[in-house]
């Protein structure tokens, strides 16, 4: 008998029984339908389908959800609902940062990821902070320069 | 049903379990879930039972234990190179090995029992004569990470064994100079065409009292010869130029025939070439980059 994958999802309890092996990213999407972490390779190379895992960014194509256990768990549809969020998605949007737009919901992961470690991060900082993930539309300038002014703007929230 | 994975909440419970089924542990999963992965939406298959050992605590530490610095097996390496008491080689070693959500999931105990020919974190560790502690359910023992790696993606891990931590003997005197260099094709997640670490420790006339070298993704296993190295030691840096030739030839000697073997044997002789150059010019105490 496979026992219960309990977990915190978005500052939710939640509990899932399935094969300990299942990807996060497929629990993600099929069982609790937060379809904003985006699969592309599968393999952990382009950082699409990022998020949060105890405030550490991972991407979820790499971990079992048997590895989730215990831990807290913050997709992009969790940190929407923040300031800290709302202010990146707001400067990404202000900044023409998105064209497409697959690759940004693991963008504003990382950016989060970055800005909690490091409120006020240089552009090399920038770059580095979001070298795991790969846009393929923008030529990340606009993506840099949106996480510079989300910097700027959210001030004291980081 | 067959249980075909296992989720162990204790080190005690899982040295059991691989006892008793001979399931094979699953960290980070950065290397084993992409192996075996079969597509969106389907659970990834493995030909194994296997457990996920990723949430046991008792293996993440980082402890410094008379001369030596003990990383456990379960430490990410985002927390290695996080560590100033870890030695610099490791830590940048570390620091590259792939994006931020990479390293926070990798650990040193998965990169290294994958052993891989191009995996990073071995290089420095085998250059530093790091050692490494199995664990089974009835003993423990301890051997060179030279020596359990045996070949490529092959180690000395019996079906009942884990590897319990990674130790790194410190040098009796810092290294005067340490290097360590990737060559990959992007900054991020790249997987390393060439890597090489070296140290040397000076006197304080100039004399070469400790050198060593080691080379990845340049043979089935990491590259390394006490040997070759010999030829340096006690030699005055003054020397170095008169000798370089000499060592790049014998260090030629060791790197694997197979596999691109031009670019990679040019790019270690230019790079040993510099680091030795670098030594040679006085600057006492530096890391070479």
């Amino acid at each position: 008998m496979i026992d219960e994958i309990r977990f915190t999802l978005n500052n939710s309890e939640v509990a899932i029984t399935c094969d300990p092996l299942k990807r996060l990213l497929d629990v993600l999407r099929e069982d609790f339908g937060l379809f904003g972490t985006k699969e592309a390779c599968g393999e952990g190379e382009c950082g699409a389908c990022s998020v949060l895992m105890n405030g550490r960014l991972i991407t979820t194509c790499m971990v079992p959800v048997g590895a989730v256990k215990g831990k807290e768990i913050m997709t992009i549809e969790g940190l929407r609902e923040t300031e800290r969020g709302k202010t990146i998605i707001e400067a990404f949007a202000d900044g023409g940062a998105v064209q497409c737009g697959f690759c940004i919901p693991g963008m504003v992961v990382a950016a989060e990821s970055l800005l909690s470690r490091n409120a006020k991060p240089t552009e090399d900082e920038i770059r580095l902070g979001i070298a795991g993930n790969l846009c393929r539309c923008t030529g990340y300038d606009l993506i840099v320069e949106s996480i510079k002014l989300a910097s700027e703007r959210g001030e004291g929230l980081w | 049903m067959v249980e075909t994975s296992y989720i162990p909440q204790t080190l005690e419970e899982a040295l059991r379990i691989r006892k008793e089924t001979g399931a094979k542990p699953l960290a980070g999963g950065t290397d084993l879930m992409v192996m075996h992965r079969r597509g969106t939406g389907v659970v990834p298959s493995f030909p194994w039972p296997v457990m996920i050992i990723s949430s046991l605590e008792e293996l993440k530490y980082i402890r410094r234990e008379g001369d030596d610095i003990v990383i456990g097996s379960g430490t990410t390496c985002h927390a290695i190179e996080d560590d100033p008491s870890v030695p610099y080689a490791v830590r940048t070693a570390a620091s590259l090995m792939g994006a931020e959500s990479l390293r926070n999931l990798a650990t040193i105990g998965g990169n290294v029992c994958n052993a891989s020919p191009k995996a990073d974190l071995p290089v420095p560790l085998i250059m530093m004569d790091a050692k490494v502690t199995l664990v089974s359910a009835t003993g423990s023992r301890t051997l060179l990470l030279d020596e359990f790696i045996t070949g490529p993606k092959e180690t000395d891990l019996k079906d009942d064994e884990l590897l319990l931590e990674v130790r790194i003997p410190l040098p009796e005197k810092d290294y005067s100079h340490v290097w360590y260099r990737k060559i990959g094709t992007r900054k991020a997640n790249a997987i390393s065409k060439l890597s090489l670490s070296a140290a040397v420790t000076l006197d304080a006339d100039g004399f070469i009292k400790d050198f060593r070298s080691a080379n990845g993704a340049s043979g089935p296993k990491v590259a390394r010869s006490t040997e070759v190295e010999k030829i340096l030691e006690g030699k005055n840096v003054t020397e170095i130029p008169s000798v370089l030739e000499q060592f790049l030839d014998a260090y030629d000697a060791i790197l694997s025939p197979h596999a691109m073997p031009t670019y990679r044997r040019l790019s270690t002789r230019r790079m040993l070439a510099h680091f030795l150059t670098e030594v040679a010019s006085g600057t006492q105490n530096m890391i070479v980059t």
